[in-house]
């Protein structure tokens, strides 16, 4: 196969719709001078007429695009090499008569242009011109105000392609503006959207109505509503879901993009948005327009004192608001993601009548969107899309989509060393969330990469492991069975205990086990020099928390980080501060309603049948909707009482010192990758080993280790135990009885 | 050949019309600036308020006098309407021409290759350049189209549009692609004269 490569059209040729070929191949192809030829390019297909090129050249192409496909509406790539087989002769009779829309460039010229005329120009520039069914004929050469007309169907209705004569027919359908029809045209593009469907379905009703019903509207006497507010963290799908919702309800969009509108004299701003306004209006005419103002915070922050510009900004934005007459129908959409910063004075109705909250996606709806990008995907049978909105926690749509596109580029890396077909497996899955993570979690305080430990880790201390597991994997594991029996999942547990006894460990094993968030956070984290800001830090922190619950928090050394009110000294430090903050985010009047999340949906008792899958997410979801806080201490007499009741942290649990059986499970553990001699008793080791708490035990035996290192000069193999025995007989236990009955005391 | 003699009739044809189709133009672009004059005119009268003026013993002389201007723009886009019927008429006969000859190479395209469809010598260029030349003088003279478009879509009322009409039409003029004819005809020379 040879080769073409498309060079740009020569001027001269411009308008002629013709299409400079090599002699050679033309005559290969059968063609005569200016016979119809139909080139497929990428994206598109082109109809012009095949003419010899001047130099008789061979090997290169040059087409004027006069009658396209609508995708190739903004012009060609550059750099494109084709194939004669994407050369086809078109067989071409003449057209009866063709039915079309006639693309006019400003709504000045429809006004005001009879159609009899309209129908007259186009028909005389139309004349000889080769048509294909579908496609778009470019007018512009002519360098009137038709700009394109829209061929819907030709007749004789065989045929796929004709040439119109002086003698075919000519209807024209429509009129419509370039603006008009370019936004239709991109919007057939826009990919679906999963997760949003209540949220798109109130904006829509807000778009259609006023449309549909306008009468019944101005007889119940009420305005319909303007504007309204989105609002909702970065990447949930605030623009696209309005650029998607336009286009299900067939709508014009007139976006204000920030820096656009910002100007560098003094009124150039206020004047560009009068425009805007003004664009907004004559889109309207021709159909519902919608006004799209991106990123309203930066655009319109708050009136501060001084006479700053963006001041006149605000002022102008809310008298063209409130300007708008009846008859303006035109839907204003604003999109923030920090609606506290935005002018108190535009969030009230006759403004942004509506405020929709669209929250991080809850588990079903992330499981919609992921299903929803994975159409598109070629996916594997093993990719289990429930399983990965499990673990996909805190990520919002677009992470999704990040995640999804790093899936498949492994499975394509994969594909490029190997062979074989194109498809994403679970693999891929989990190589991307390694990469991906939630966007709501970045750049927070306490995002903590923790190594994975199982439970199979910790020796001992059986009791305190099922109580852990009862309170933070069963919820998530069986949360049929908790909605069942109406338990509800606890708020926080208080582990305490000795230092040394595997309580960090025990948390890290049960963020390991169940697929939640971790934060943890320390003192470095919150304390600041400032006044009001470690409260602030915190609150922040529990704010992203429950952006992506379910979540678990980790408040290590919690004695030392919040304090107690009953201290004596300072009744106004820091600590005390933090303790209000911690008792009402664990347990406040309630949510701020930008956290709103999902739809509020009880459990279903629809008549609807639902798969036990989506059964058993929707009580997962019910279950597991709040932020789980987990302490550790090791003084627990330092707590404040109003943290330790029921409903805060519910759950509080004794990590005890290791007895008997645990210090020898433990030792197992800490022997299992060392090379210890056969003769080794380790029930003796943990019988003389009384009051070692886990840390002394797993120090032991790296004493005996070095110690037989010592005495065999670096060849050692293996540890005997002598070794052990002496190693017992330097150390001495870090805990003592007095201290472990300290504990026991004031909770017997 | 007869494909060649219709070849021939047409380029004489196009060379005959071409001086028709001048002359036409610069009868209009007189008629086109005393339309801008008159924009200008009724321009400076909607500005003036004859009330101010000594002039106010008329009775309704605004009216008048605008009614007058309207009827002087009318009486002036009858006449340029008129010239574009000869453009179109002009137009319309060589378009017939250059049809005529594609029409005769589509139906004796059958004996005739492209490799013969494309050979020059030198006294006459090849079929293809001719044919092509033939269509590009058809789209030039296709394009008054934009003339027409001017005039039709004008309004009396729209001062602005009237006084910026001249500028509009003399913008329309495109020199070079006329050149362009003028050099195809030149090269077709001895074609032309081989008869």
């Amino acid at each position: 196969m040879e080769s073409l490569r498309l060079l740009s059209v020569d001027s001269s040729d411009r308008g002629s719709q013709r299409c400079r070929l090599g002699p050679g191949l033309m005559s290969s192809l059968g063609l005569r001078l200016g016979s119809p030829l139909l080139v497929s390019l990428p994206g598109g297909s082109c109809l012009c007429t095949a003419w010899p090129r001047p130099d008789l050249a061979e090997g290169f192409l040059q087409m004027d695009l006069k009658c396209f496909t609508p995708s190739l509406v903004s012009g060609l790539p550059a750099h494109l090499s084709l194939d004669t087989a994407q050369l086809s002769p078109a067989p071409c009779t003449k057209l009866k008569s063709v039915k079309a829309t006639v693309v006019v460039r400003s709504l000045d010229f429809k006004k005001n242009t009879n159609s009899s005329l309209v129908h007259e120009l186009v028909k005389d520039m139309l004349a000889g011109v080769y048509v294909h069914k579908e496609f778009v004929i470019n007018l512009e050469d002519f360098n009137t105000d038709i700009r394109y007309v829209a061929v819907q169907g030709i007749s004789p209705k065989s045929a796929a392609a004709g040439v119109i004569t002086s003698k075919t027919g000519l209807e024209i359908a429509e009129i419509q503006t370039v603006q008009h029809y370019m936004s239709r045209l991109q919007d057939q593009h826009t990919p679906p959207l999963g997760g949003l469907e209540e949220v798109s379905a109130s904006l829509r009703e807000m778009l259609q109505l006023p449309l549909l019903y306008p009468n019944t509207l101005t007889s119940l006497g009420v305005s319909c509503p303007r504007g309204v507010l989105l609002v909702g963290p970065p990447g949930v799908g605030k623009t696209v879901l309005v650029r998607r919702v336009v286009m299900e309800v067939g709508a014009s969009l007139v976006v204000v993009r920030g820096p656009e509108v910002v100007g560098s004299r003094p009124g150039e701003s206020e004047e560009t948005l009068r425009a805007v306004f003004e664009r907004a209006r004559s889109a309207a005419e021709e159909g519902p327009c919608v006004l799209f103002l991106d990123e309203l915070d930066s655009l319109f922050p708050k009136r501060s004192g001084s006479s700053a510009p963006e001041n006149r900004l605000v002022a102008q934005l809310l008298t063209l608001m409130d300007g708008m007459s009846r008859s303006d129908r035109f839907l204003i959409v604003g999109a923030t993601n920090r609606p506290d910063s935005l002018d108190p004075a535009l969030r009230r109705p006759g403004r942004f009548d509506r405020e929709v909250i669209i929250g991080a996606p809850t588990l079903l709806q992330r499981k919609a969107i992921l299903s929803v990008l994975c159409e598109r995907m070629p996916v594997g049978p093993t990719v289990n899309i429930a399983e990965l909105a499990q673990i996909t926690t805190g990520y919002v749509g677009a992470d999704l989509s990040a995640l999804c596109r790093e899936a498949a580029m492994h499975a394509l890396r994969e594909n490029v060393k190997g062979s074989g077909e194109q498809v994403v497996d679970m693999k891929h899955f989990q190589e991307a969330l390694k990469l991906v993570g939630p966007s709501c979690l970045r750049g927070s305080l306490g995002r903590t990469e923790i190594s994975p430990v199982l439970w199979e880790q910790i020796g001992g201390l059986e009791e305190v492991k099922t109580k852990l597991r009862q309170s933070i994997e069963w919820p998530m594991r069986h949360p049929e069975a908790f909605v069942r029996l109406g338990l509800c999942r606890p708020r926080g547990v208080l582990l305490y205990g000795p230092p040394g006894c595997a309580k960090t460990t025990l948390v890290k094993a049960a963020a390991t086990s169940s697929h939640c968030a971790f934060l943890s956070v320390s003192g470095a984290d919150l304390y600041s020099p400032y006044v009001g800001d470690s409260e602030k830090a915190l609150a922040q922190l529990f704010r992203q928390a429950r952006a992506c619950a379910p979540c678990v928090l980790f408040l290590d050394e919690i004695d030392s980080l919040i304090g107690s009110r009953s201290d004596v000294g300072t009744p106004n430090s820091v600590q005390t501060r933090l303790l209000s903050v911690l008792l009402n985010e664990m347990d406040g009047i309630g949510l701020k309603t930008v956290e709103r999340r999902g739809a509020d949906k009880v459990l279903q008792a629809e008549g609807v049948e639902q798969s036990r899958t989506d059964d058993e997410l929707d009580c997962q979801e019910v279950c597991n909707k709040d932020v789980m806080v987990v302490a550790a201490t090791n003084r627990p007499s330092c707590i404040d009482s109003a943290l330790l009741r029921p409903g805060r942290l519910d759950h509080i649990i004794y990590v005890p010192p290791p007895d008997l059986q645990a210090r020898l499970a433990i030792l197992k553990v800490c022997t299992k990758a060392m090379p210890v001699d056969s003769h080794v008793c380790l029930e003796e080791l943990a019988s003389k080993t009384k009051l070692y708490s886990g840390a002394d035990l797993e120090n032991l035996c790296k004493e005996a280790a070095l110690l037989a290192l010592l005495e065999e000069n670096m060849e050692a193999s293996s540890i005997q135990q002598t070794h052990f025995l002496r190693s017992i007989s330097r150390m001495s236990p870090s805990l003592t009885a007095q201290q472990i009955s300290s504990y026991l005391i004031p909770h017997q | 050949m007869s494909l060649q003699g219709a070849v021939r009739r047409s380029f004489v044809a196009l060379r005959d019309q071409r001086a028709a189709w001048r002359s036409v133009l610069e009868e209009c672009d007189p008629l086109m600036e005393s339309l801008g004059n008159l924009g200008e005119q009724m321009n400076a009268l909607s500005r003036v308020r004859v009330s101010d003026t000594p002039l106010r013993a008329f009775p309704d002389l605004q009216e008048r006098l605008q009614f007058q201007l309207l009827q002087a723009v009318d009486l002036l886009l009858q006449r340029l309407r008129d010239r574009m019927s000869c453009l179109q008429s002009i137009r319309d006969s060589v378009g017939g021409h250059v049809s005529a000859a594609l029409q005769l190479y589509q139906d004796s395209a059958d004996g005739l290759d492209v490799a013969v469809a494309t050979q020059r010598s030198s006294v006459a260029p090849s079929l293809a350049d001719m044919l092509e030349w033939l269509q590009d003088a058809e789209r030039f003279y296709r394009r008054f189209l934009q003339r027409k478009t001017l005039l039709l879509t004008l309004r009396r009322d729209d001062r602005a549009q009237l006084e910026g009409a001249a500028k509009a039409w003399r913008s329309l003029d495109s020199p070079d692609a006329e050149q362009q004819i003028t050099d195809n005809l030149c090269r077709l020379a001895f074609f032309l004269e081989s008869q």
